[in-house]
């Protein structure tokens, strides 16, 4: 660094850099920082205020212009996300732009990049399941890509941990396919999802309709108020950003935590473009990274870095980070790096109405659904693909959204709509998808985006395994809603692509082998040992459930790890 | 195969309720094309409302005429819709307004209640696809108003709580928020 003095190089050093602000990065922060460590966090996305923030989060119905329908400019700036729900008004501006975020699909594929401090914690769906050993033992008993460096004991310690601080509302159960977690009181079920629980629990041994665990406090405890979060209230409008900080975000809980230490420093509209490595001592020395506003690059020092940019964004980091040593990408000997690109598939399975009862309403609006834990290939059942799925969905009484007469209108039409509508209630699957080789992501040689950064490829689709799963997804659905009593029960084995389900995984994962995997079961890079890995990225397998739970115990386990190796001296 | 939008329909179920309009929208696939707008008239813009107030009028609470469900509708259209969408829409409603003339020698805006309810009946047989998507959009518009939320529906701004299962009140009105 022949450019930079003695003194500007002490002040862009810190004792580890965090890439990252969402789920893992701010869990990463928050474990540093707490350890004595201190942290620069670097997002690329803009800084989001918590609560001051969240536009939307207090606005009425009439408050929108658009009711989420987008406009054309709209579609015009944004033609990969306009594809999908979760990009609406309410949540324009915590997305990136299309046109800022360029990448190319062989096949494709729906990538949801936030633009925002906080990244996806802001508009994740909030369910937290822990993995267990049917997940865990998986690669290795079928012979499938490669056997999972852990078991469910080395991450179970950690899974109670992060637990006790996020607050995961939900229904212990006692499966040894769904551990339970430590759990704050379960949020109610509709009346129609208890009527149909009882039904599928008398006539369907081994299945389980419970209601979802889900990161919303249905009771604030210490953990939490100490950080300045307050109770659900309710109101179902989570992915605006909560005023009570009622769900888990990096704003609301990993953030404050970090923040409290003194030591953490956050650097919004920080694109990293590169980890630099050291030859001499085969070592990360830092990273590059180019301010997304000004443009200017600067480099920050560390003695540890945690790569939590998201699984595409983390690995196209290492791709981009060459080196003589390290041609292809940081850490790819394996040549598995950007390979076993997974994501859940969803998207099929059954609903229907159910007659009467219509004496019956609710109160509130739950920020929650139910969960059905996985059935299939699970003790004796066998079935003619691998692993299996969970059911998401639920009840409820439909309101004036719902379909009325074709030529209905008029005073009676008003009265219709202002009344309740039927119960109805739905499932829909979330299946595990199988560790491809040949699903991958690449950089394009050529093209660069606005910060010079080069475009993510992705070449990726759902297979074999995953279309006979589907058929289960659809069938059982419809057989566990008709046995249970719901009448005009229609199936959905809808259109689901690699991305849409916002749980990419798998493309630097780990292992225990460094020539067939990326990271050791420490999420450490096998051969530069000063940097870690905790998002989806690690994944070796897919699971069925929401993973975003993991990825905070890896974290947290992973942090515990670095910390005492640097105290050896080992880093 | 089962066709797109029945699918969707079916989707919407499987979530619970209705297709919320963002999933129709992003969904449908409508081709990019932000052109020019039609330059909506006050003469539209009256007639709008006065064909609005006939799909949901008012009875013992305020109709779509007093939430402004046109401004709603008007900016929707303007925003979100494609010139050829547009003009298809404003030549729908004109096509009312030429009925009335020629059946009664009156505007809209003059005809006796059952008049225009009536000519309403008959756009919604004749045109159909005119009359679903004018319909949908006065729904939107005035279940989302101020006056449809808090008068025709009951808001809820801030439950607090969430009981899955009690007993209807009497009178009880469906929530305006329904998840």
């Amino acid at each position: 660094m022949p450019n930079l003095n003695i003194e500007a190089k002490k002040a862009h050093t810190y004792d580890a850099i965090v890439v990252g602000s969402g789920v893992s990065g701010g869990w990463a922060a928050k474990e540093l920082t707490e350890k004595g460590l201190r942290v620069l966090m670097l997002e690329r996305g803009r800084q989001l205020d918590h609560v001051a923030g969240y536009d939307y989060a207090m606005k009425n119905p009439w408050e929108t212009k658009y009711h989420g329908k987008l406009t054309l400019e709209q579609k015009e700036t944004h033609p990969k996300l306009a594809r999908d729900y979760p990009y609406n008004e309410t949540t324009e501006t915590y997305w990136m732009k299309d046109v800022d975020s360029l990448y190319e699909e062989k096949k494709r594929f729906d990538w949801y990049r936030p633009n925002i401090v906080g990244g996806k914690s802001i508009m994740w769906g909030r369910q937290c399941y822990r993995l267990s050993d049917l997940d865990f033992e998986a690669n290795a008993k079928e012979g499938v890509a490669i056997d999972w460096p852990i078991r469910y004991r080395d991450i179970e310690p950690w899974y109670a941990y992060v637990e006790k601080f996020v607050g995961i509302s939900g229904e212990a159960l006692g499966l040894p396919q769904l551990p339970d977690s430590d759990f704050l009181p379960p949020m109610d079920m509709f009346f129609v999802e208890k009527e149909v629980r009882k039904r599928i629990e008398k006539n369907f041994p081994g299945r389980h309709l419970t209601i979802g665990r889900v990161a919303n406090l249905s009771a604030a405890k210490e953990a939490q108020l100490g950080v300045g979060r307050g109770p659900c209230q309710y109101r179902n409008r989570c992915a605006m950003g909560c005023p009570f900080g009622a769900y888990f975000s990096t704003q609301s809980a990993t953030l404050p935590a970090a923040a409290k230490t003194g030591k953490l420093t956050l650097r919004p509209d920080s694109v990293v473009r590169e980890i630099v490595f050291d030859p001499a001592t085969q070592k990360a020395t830092g990273v590059r990274v180019r301010d997304a506003v000004t443009l200017e690059d600067i480099e920050y020092f560390a003695p540890v870095v945690f790569v939590c940019a998201s699984a595409i964004a983390s690995t196209a980091l290492l791709m981009n980070s060459k080196s003589d040593r390290f041609p292809n990408g940081l850490g790819n000997d394996s040549g598995e790096l950007g390979h076993n690109l997974m994501d859940h598939h969803f998207r099929a399975g059954a609903s229907g109405v159910w007659e009467g009862d219509l004496d019956r309403y609710f109160y509130g609006r739950r920020a929650n659904g139910i969960y059905m834990p996985r059935y299939r290939n699970v003790g004796d059942d066998k079935r003619d693909y691998l692993r299996g799925f969970g059911y998401q969905g639920g009840g409820g009484r439909q309101g004036w959204e719902r379909n009325v007469a074709e030529l209905s209108f008029g005073a009676e039409l008003k009265e219709e709509l202002t009344e309740p509508g039927p119960w109805t209630m739905g499932l829909g699957g979330f299946g595990e998808t199988l560790p491809y080789h040949e699903n991958r992501m690449w950089l394009d040689p050529e093209k660069r985006d606005k910060w010079g950064l080069p475009l993510v490829i992705f070449d990726a689709e759902f297979r074999d395994n995953e279309k006979k799963m589907r058929v289960d997804m659809m069938e059982d659905a419809r057989e566990m809603l008709e046995t249970a009593g719901l009448k005009n029960v229609q199936v959905v084995n809808g259109e689901s692509y690699p991305g849409t389900a916002i749980h990419e995984m798998g493309t630097a994962r780990m292992g225990r082998d460094p020539k067939t995997s990326v990271l050791n079961g420490n999420n450490q890079v096998h051969a530069v040992k000063n940097v870690f890995v905790t998002d989806g990225a690690c994944m070796t397998s897919a699971s069925c459930v929401n993973p975003s739970l993991t990825y905070m115990a890896l974290t947290a386990r992973a942090v515990d790890f670095a910390v005492a190796e640097m105290k050896k001296g080992n880093l | 195969m089962i066709p797109r939008r029945a699918a969707l329909e079916r989707l919407s179920l499987l979530l619970g309720g209705a297709l919320s309009p963002q999933i129709t929208a992003s969904l449908s696939g409508q081709v990019l094309n932000a052109g020019p707008n039609v330059a909506v008239t006050p003469e539209q813009t009256a007639l709008l409302a006065e064909v609005a107030e006939v799909i949901i009028p008012t009875t013992d609470t305020p109709g779509a005429k007093a939430a402004g469900v046109e401004a709603f509708i008007i900016r929707v259209l303007r925003d979100c819709h494609e010139l050829a969408e547009q003009e298809s829409f404003y030549a729908g409603l004109a096509k009312i307004e030429a009925a009335g003339r020629q059946a009664h020698g009156k505007a809209f805006a003059e005809l006796a209640p059952d008049q225009k309810i009536a000519l309403i009946r008959s756009t919604a047989e004749k045109d159909k696809a005119f009359f679903k998507r004018l319909r949908e959009f006065v729904v939107t518009g005035y279940f989302i108003s101020e006056i449809g939320a808090t008068q025709a529906l009951e808001y809820l701004p801030v439950p607090g709580r969430f009981e899955g299962d009690v007993p209807m009140q009497p009178g009880q009105k469906a929530w305006a928020i329904s998840k």
